[in-house]
Formats: structure tokens, C-alpha cells, sequence
């Protein structure tokens, strides 16, 4: 039967085959291996290791893993209960609403997005900490500081709130979707806009908030930073952090049970990744039925208007302008405490002291070519991996598809971790170890799941008819793709990079096992400084990164680039 | 039509028992037809007929299930022996509906691709370009983007491209359905001479009867994956083999009854007492159910009854400018009916030539 030849991959379609299979071996090597080391007794290349389940024994009698994992969910329920709704009321207000200064705001509401995580939670440290810029001018005017950065409450009012637009980016993307004669029924029936937006405009966008609420949940999850600088002061752990907490804990490094934490944590991180990607194509679906472009007349807020305007300027205080105000502030100060003068102690000592680490500045020139070589060779792999699986029907692509949820299911440290054991395994791939390569190939595995949704959304708004136009014409798949879909998707390719670019940038967690003499990257570097406790010169690289990051933000502006992906 | 050596040449293009299932849809259901080099043939149907799906089997764009297509001696597509040229490899030319131009190439360089990809040399390209764009009329329009053109400059530099490289046969996606009505009546000239002008050979698709009548020389109507009748236009138009046919074709009245008798190739309908005269095309025996459909232009309004004539009573009359049209109840059932002059008050009888009726 002639539909048999369509699906079996014939000698033309050998280059799709090639590159899926590089892109499956380099995700299901590293899991595997992870899986492979937690059932042994001893790291993987010492002598000793033999088949054992006594890691999982004592991974799970340890109490302070429990814990942690207690945290974890704390921590990830307490982000859906106050990332969710202030994110839905916030797309409903800038979507819908004659909210003052909308466009502006529709950019400005996912600034928290592009700040590292790191830097935020230093920024609260020194800002709001006990001896920090507000609570010491808060504490000579008023007396003791009502509020404590380290404690539960804190941490997860901060990462709620910095998360708020995870969901406002799936909201906001539906809401603009309604048609405005379903609220104007509402209100011609009597309903205040209050009552329409509860009652009638965000139920018909429900599965994007439940889309949202599944992401934050497994973000909360994966969290590293913020609940590392910020829970680690008081011994409060997560499961991130546990691990991350495992070798110096147990004074050597027992990857056996590293290894098993890694697996404890995707066993918990893979279903709800699979889970996401069952409500997101539920979402698209109940989407698409009220595809048509709609009229959208504004609800007009009256006197709500200002203030609704002032509370969005308060979070945004708060979650972007409190952190990075005083980290910039540390960072041009020598030293501080109570009853320090601010005057005394202005100075740019900070920023020569990391003149002269060398690692320091190292990581600074290492990261600056990560996020952009490193990421524009990303962006190629991904647009290879996109172009294999494009207009290709069958079960190949579908378990590619599938395949890519595993890198999603790992956070960064995991990845990163993974990774570092998978060059230490294959020994041609030993040498490459302390080098960027490394970093390059785990931040490319990390963001893959990521990175392949820009660059596929771009290559799929290229008409079909035009790659047809090019075949009929004589030309192969290959020199479609060289003449028509590359060129045509140059805008979309360019936009992933610069993406790109700033998760580079922003990233930390994924390199913390594998910066090394030569391979340092700034957001790793600044948890190990952290670690050793030297705040000045924390305060001063969280800065140069912040700088980094905004800069890239501002020529994606610049280039008209929509950064709502 | 022979070759030098004696042989008979072989059609440009042959099509053999092609079905296509998608699912549990059978959208062909075993098609088989030829067509001859230098000759145009439309497929002409309904939305959902199969003749666009029959198209993109024909440039490879979609597979069958089942048949066989060959261009010229070459066969591109055996189900049975497991043969399926890729359409890169095919040398068809094909005009995409929406012409499916390169936005991001010139107007040249879209028509240039075949034969870039082709590996011709960077003179011959120029040159051939250059006569192909003459051809068409845009000889000075080549430097020129896409969205720089009108509808109608587009489409032409969309079949410039299909047949720059010289495939031996070029297919056509409803290639007047972009145009506004005037430009479509202009262009049907156009793109027929052309055609012809260049000794191609193409086939294309279209829902509109009178286009297919007006570009082919022979009209192919697909109806439900299958070939219901095929022929010249005029052979469709005059002598349709079905009463699907005969409505699709044309314009028609069409009336009810029970078929009276039969006498050499003519049938009579009997309508309630009333007996009229047709040709025969039905297979049903007498006392069956029939249909007589006959060509609004070819009914006449008389003053006084004869041959074939049923009385009629007036229901309405509207003026259309070229002509009146006129609506009548005979026998019951709706008729219309041009005329030139408005019909003074009086009885009225409906006049139907015999051989302009036919009977199903």
C-alpha cells in the first residue's frame, strides 16, 4: 500500500533521521546515566561501584529530604494561590481596561522575566534584610523592623510575586482573543465590571489560567536561587537546594545519592511537564475556536483607574525596583550596617576588585560569549532539530516531540549536574570538562524545549504553499530550506537569538557543577562568591550582569522584537 | 498522433485507477484518464470533488493509496510497484492558487529558481528570463517584489515560473480564481492563448464551468473522486451523458414527471396530462420517474400552442437590461424564460425545441 512508503523514513529523508537521533542521544544521555548512577553503590568510575539500592535507602530515611521536599510544595502551592490570580488580574487590567499608559505597561510587566533570580534574591537580602538599606532606615525612624527576608513567608511571597508574569503571558495571550460583545451583554444586563470580568470574561479564558497555574507549580519546584540565598540563613531546605547541600553535608561527594535526589525530583518534575503540554494543547484548542480577530472596545475602570494603576506601580516596585535599586546601592558602597553613613562609604572599590580576580573577570568575557556565540549555535541546533521533524508526518517526529519533554522536567542544577557526570563518563568528552563546551552543550539541553517552540513558531508561519511552490520547482529539501524557510524566518531566527541571549545571560543554576578554572559563567560564579560570603563583590557583578541583560532587552526593543514569548 | 519512428507517442500525461483514502474518506475513487501533448484539459468540479486532491497526486505533493501516474514515458507513481518520485524530481510546472510567490525574492529570481536549481549556467538564465517575462508582458517588471505587483501581474509571473524550465507538462490551481470578474474574462483569453502560443501542455482545476469551456480543450467533470462524463466542451455542454451533468454544465429548467413512452431514441414525459417530447438519456422503463432539462436560452414564449408547447400561466416578470425574464407556472412547476419585449396580458404557452430537451 502506497501510505506504507510515506512512512517508512526512505535513503532522502536519512539527514531528518541523523539529526534526531544526535539531538534523543544527547537528552537521554545524560538521564541515563543519572539513572544508572543512582542504583550504585559508589560514583560511577570508581572501581567499588556495584549494583545498590542503598542509595534510595538513604536518601529516603533522611528526614531533612522529606523536608525539603515539604518546602518544595509549600513553596510551589503558595506560588499558584498568589501568582495566579494577580496575574490574571493583571493581564485582565492591562488587556481590557482603559488602565493609563497600557502599552508602556505591556512591556514593563515582564521585566521581572529577564532579571536573574540570583541578583533579585541578593537585591531583597541587602534591601530588606536585617541589615539591609530600607530596614536600616526603616528601624532609625521607626524602631524594630516588623518583617523578617528570611523567614517561609518571605520566600514565598517573593517568588509568588516574581512569577506573576509566567501567568500573565498565558492570560494576557487569550484574553486578547475574547470578543468584547460577551462582557457589553454583560454589562447591558446590569453586571459592574467588576462582577463581567468574574463572572464572564475570565472563566472563557480558564484553561489558559489553569496552563498558567501548572507552569508556576512546576517552576516553583524546580526554584534554586531565590530559595537558596534566601532559606539557607535559617537551614530551611528545598529539594534544590538539598541537593546542591548533599556533598557539603556529607563532606565528600556521593554521587549515588546526588543521583537519586536528581531522580526524586523527576519523577516529580516529568508528569507535571507532561501535564502542561496536556492543558497547553487543550488551551490552543479552546482558543482557536474563537479564532476570528476581534474588535476590542476597553472596559472602562472610572475611578478604579488610578488606583489600579498605582497597585501595578507597586509590584512593580517592589519585585523589580527594591532588589535591583539595592544591589546597585551595595554595590557602590564599601561596606554597611547600622548606623553606617551612606556618604561615608560611597566608592567603586567593588568594581576594581574584580578587575583583579581573575576568575571573576573571566566570568564576565566567558558569559558575554556564551550569550552570544553559545546562543546563536544553540538557535542553529534548534532550527536543525526544527527543520528534521518540519513537515515530516510519523512516529519519528512524535517521539522527538515527546523526547523533549525530559529537558523541560530538568531544572538547571539538575541538568548541569548531569551533564558534568556525563563528560566525566564518555572519556573522549573528558578533556572538554572545564571548558565552555560544557556549559554551552548543558544550557543548549536546558532551554531546548524552549528554544525549539521560537524557533518552530517562526518556521511555521511560512506558508506551506511556498515550500511546495519551491519542490514543484525542482528543489530538494535541503535547498528549501536553505532558499524559502530560512530566509523568510530571519526575522523569527533573530528574535529567538536574542531570547536566547538573555536566558543565557541569566542563567546560574545550570553551571554551578561545571564552572571550573576557564569555564567560569556569571551566574554560577556569583552562587559560589555568595557561598564564600563576599557580598561586595557579589553586589558589584549582579550589576554588570543586570547591565548585560538590560542591554540585550534594549536592542531587542530596538529591533522591534516582541518579547511576549 | 505518431512519432517520426512510427510509434504512437505517448500521452503527456496518464492517470490510472488513482484513489486516494484519507481515514475512512475515500476522496478518488479510481480515476484513469490521458491527456495528449498540446492539450489543455480542465478538471472541473465541486469543492470537495477530488480535482484539486488529483492535482497535488499528480505533482507529488500528496500520495495515493492506489493507480499509477506516468509523465510521458516516465513512471512517477506505481502503488502496486512501490514507485513514488518525489515531486523535486517530477519536472512539473505548477501554478499555485494563491501564486504562492517568494516575497523575499524579485520578481527574476522567482522565475530564475527552476533553472538556478537546475544547475544552468548564469547567461542562459538570463537570457531564458528574460524571454519568459517578455512572453508574458512584465519584460520590464523584473527587478520588481511581489507585493509591488497587481493580482493580475502576479498571476502571471506565477506561470512564468511554472514553465521557464520547460517542464512537459504544467498544472494550473484554479489559476482565475484571485482575479476580479472583469480581469477573469480577459484573462481566460490570455492564458489559453499562451498556452497554446507555447505548445504546452496543461492541465488545471476549476469550479467554474464556463472558465473550463472557455481555456480547455477538453473538459473532464469530477464528481464524488469519480469521472462523470469527459469530452469536448461542446460535447459536455450539448450532450451531457447524466442530469448532473446537465445541471452542472449549464444554466437549465428543469421539470418533473413519469416517463410516458419511448420511440427511436426519443422519450416522452408525461406531466400530469401535458406530454413532452426529449431526447432520450434515461434508463429507467416507462411509468419510472424522469427529468426533462432543457437550456434557458433555448425556451420560447408563444402566442398560440404547437409542437412541444405546454400552456403556461405568468407569475412575474423582470426587466434586466439585455433582455426580460420571466417566470412561469406550467404544470405546476416553476419555468423561466427570456424574452426581448415585455409580454402583453393573454395566454401564453412555453415552447421546447425537442432536441434541446433532454429527458433523464
Amino acid at each position: 500500500m502506497a501510505t506504507a512508503l510515506a512512512a517508512v523514513p526512505g535513503g532522502r529523508d536519512l539527514w531528518r533521521v541523523a539529526i534526531i537521533a544526535t539531538g534523543a542521544a544527547a537528552i537521554l544521555a545524560p538521564v541515563a546515566l543519572v539513572v544508572y548512577q543512582s542504583f550504585l553503590s559508589a560514583p560511577f568510575f570508581s572501581a567499588r561501584a556495584r549494583f545498590s539500592l542503598d542509595g534510595y535507602a538513604f536518601v529516603l530515611a533522611d528526614e531533612d529530604f522529606w523536608v525539603a521536599g515539604l518546602n518544595s510544595v509549600i513553596l510551589a502551592a503558595s506560588m499558584v494561590a498568589i501568582a495566579v490570580p494577580v496575574g490574571a488580574a493583571l493581564a485582565y487590567l492591562v488587556v481590557r481596561t482603559d488602565l493609563p499608559a497600557r502599552r508602556a505597561l505591556e512591556t514593563l510587566v515582564l521585566v521581572p522575566l529577564f532579571v536573574s533570580p540570583m541578583v533579585l534574591a541578593f537585591g531583597y537580602v541587602v534591601s530588606l534584610g536585617p541589615v539591609g538599606f530600607l530596614t536600616t532606615a526603616y528601624e532609625s525612624v521607626l524602631g524594630a523592623a516588623p518583617w523578617n527576608i528570611y523567614s517561609m513567608l518571605a520566600t514565598a511571597l517573593i517568588v509568588a510575586l516574581t512569577h506573576v508574569p509566567h501567568v500573565y503571558l498565558y492570560v494576557a495571550a487569550a484574553l486578547r482573543l475574547v470578543p468584547s460583545d460577551s462582557e457589553e451583554a454583560a454589562r447591558v444586563a446590569g453586571a459592574g465590571p467588576g462582577r463581567t470580568a468574574l463572572t464572564v470574561t475570565l472563566p472563557m479564558v480558564l484553561p489558559s489560567i489553569g496552563v498558567g497555574a501548572v507552569l508556576v507549580f512546576f517552576l516553583g519546584f524546580e526554584l534554586f536561587g531565590l530559595p537558596y540565598v534566601l532559606g539557607d540563613p535559617e537551614g530551611r531546605l528545598v529539594l534544590s537546594t538539598y541537593l546542591y547541600k548533599l556533598t557539603t553535608r556529607l563532606g565528600t561527594p556521593s554521587y549515588q545519592l546526588m543521583a537519586v535526589v536528581v531522580v526524586a525530583i523527576m519523577v516529580v518534575t516529568l508528569p507535571l511537564v507532561t501535564l502542561q503540554r496536556l492543558v497547553t494543547a487543550q488551551a490552543r484548542r479552546y482558543a482557536t475556536v474563537r479564532g476570528k480577530a476581534v474588535r476590542a472596545r476597553l472596559v472602562p475602570l472610572g475611578r478604579w483607574r488610578w488606583l489600579a494603576f498605582a497597585a501595578i506601580m507597586l509590584w512593580l516596585v517592589a519585585v523589580v525596583i527594591v532588589p535591583l535599586a539595592g544591589i546597585t546601592l551595595r554595590s557602590v558602597v564599601s561596606s554597611w550596617g547600622l548606623g553606617v553613613n551612606l556618604a561615608d562609604v560611597l566608592t567603586l572599590r567593588n568594581y576594581a576588585a574584580i578587575d583583579s580576580m581573575r576568575g571573576v573577570g573571566r566570568s564576565i568575557v566567558n558569559t558575554a560569549l556564551i550569550a552570544t556565540f553559545g546562543a546563536a549555535l544553540s538557535v542553529a541546533a534548534y532550527a536543525a532539530f526544527t527543520l528534521a521533524t518540519h513537515r515530516w508526518p510519523g512516529w519519528f517526529s512524535r517521539v522527538f516531540d515527546y523526547l523533549v519533554l525530559l529537558p523541560r522536567a530538568m531544572p538547571g542544577i539538575v541538568a548541569g549536574l548531569a551533564i558534568f557526570w556525563l563528560f566525566l563518563f564518555v572519556a573522549p568528552l573528558k578533556p572538554l570538562l572545564n571548558t565552555l563546551a560544557s556549559i554551552w552543550l548543558a544550557y543548549t539541553l536546558v532551554w531546548m524545549p524552549f528554544g525549539l517552540r521560537l524557533v518552530s513558531n517562526a518556521v511555521g508561519q511560512i506558508g506551506e504553499e511556498l515550500e511546495d511552490a519551491a519542490r514543484v520547482a525542482g528543489a530538494g529539501p535541503g535547498r528549501v530550506a536553505r532558499d524559502v524557510v530560512l530566509p523568510l524566518a530571519r526575522h523569527g531566527l533573530l528574535a529567538s537569538w536574542l531570547l536566547t541571549f538573555l536566558l543565557f545571560a541569566r542563567e546560574y543554576s545550570t553551571g554551578i557543577y561545571l564552572i571550573g578554572p576557564g569555564s567560569e559563567v556569571m551566574g554560577a560564579m556569583l552562587v559560589s562568591l555568595w557561598s564564600a560570603g563576599n557580598i561586595d563583590v557579589v553586589s558589584a557583578l549582579s550589576v554588570i550582569n543586570t547591565v548585560m541583560i538590560a542591554l540585550g532587552i534594549a536592542i531587542a526593543l530596538r529591533l522591534g522584537i516582541a518579547l511576549d514569548e | 498522433m505518431n512519432d517520426p519512428s512510427g510509434r504512437p507517442e505517448p500521452p503527456a500525461l496518464a492517470v490510472d485507477d488513482l484513489r486516494v483514502r484519507l481515514g475512512s474518506n475515500e476522496i478518488l475513487r479510481g480515476v484513469s484518464y490521458a491527456v495528449r501533448p498540446g492539450r489543455i484539459a480542465a478538471l472541473l468540479g465541486r469543492s470537495g470533488s477530488g480535482k484539486t486532491t488529483l492535482l497535488r497526486c499528480v505533482a507529488g505533493l500528496e500520495t495515493p493509496t492506489a493507480g499509477s501516474i506516468a509523465i510521458g514515458e516516465t513512471q512517477v507513481f506505481d502503488a502496486g510497484r512501490g514507485i513514488d518520485v518525489p515531486t523535486e524530481r517530477r519536472n512539473l510546472g505548477l501554478v499555485f492558487q494563491s501564486y504562492a510567490l517568494w516575497p523575499h525574492k524579485t520578481v527574476f529570481d522567482n522565475v530564475a529558481y527552476g533553472l538556478r536549481v537546475r544547475g544552468a549556467a548564469r547567461a542562459d538564465i538570463e537570457a531564458r528570463v528574460a524571454e519568459v517575462l517578455q512572453g508574458v508582458g512584465l519584460g520590464a517588471l523584473g527587478a520588481r517584489f511581489p507585493h509591488q505587483l497587481s493580482g493580475g501581474q502576479q498571476q502571471r509571473v506565477a506561470l512564468a515560473r511554472a514553465f521557464a524550465y520547460g517542464p512537459p507538462v504544467i498544472l494550473l490551481d484554479e489559476p482565475l480564481s484571485n482575479l476580479d470578474a472583469k480581469l477573469r474574462e480577459e484573462s481566460r483569453i490570455w492564458v489559453r492563448g499562451l498556452i497554446k502560443r507555447l505548445g504546452l501542455t496543461a492541465v488545471f482545476v476549476t469550479h467554474d464551468q464556463v472558465e473550463a469551456m472557455a481555456i480547455a480543450d477538453e473538459v473532464v467533470l469530477i464528481e464524488e473522486g469519480r469521472i462523470v462524463q469527459a469530452g469536448t466542451p461542446q460535447q459536455l455542454y450539448d450532450e451531457p451523458a447524466t442530469l448532473f451533468v446537465a445541471e452542472f454544465m449549464g444554466s437549465n429548467n428543469v421539470l418533473h414527471g413519469r416517463i410516458a413512452e419511448r420511440r427511436a431514441g426519443d422519450a416522452c414525459l408525461d406531466l400530469g396530462g401535458l406530454r413532452l417530447w426529449g431526447r432520450d438519456r434515461s434508463a429507467a422503463p416507462a411509468g419510472a420517474t424522469g427529468t426533462a432539462v432543457i437550456r434557458l436560452d433555448r425556451v420560447a414564449v408563444l402566442e398560440r400552442t404547437g409542437d412541444n408547447c405546454l400552456p403556461g400561466e405568468l407569475e412575474s416578470s423582470v426587466f434586466l437590461g439585455e433582455r426580460w425574464e420571466s417566470l412561469f407556472a406550467v404544470a405546476g412547476q416553476p419555468m423561466r424564460v427570456f424574452h426581448q419585449a415585455p409580454l402583453a396580458p393573454g395566454e401564453r404557452f412555453v415552447h421546447l425545441p425537442p432536441e434541446a430537451v433532454w429527458i433523464f
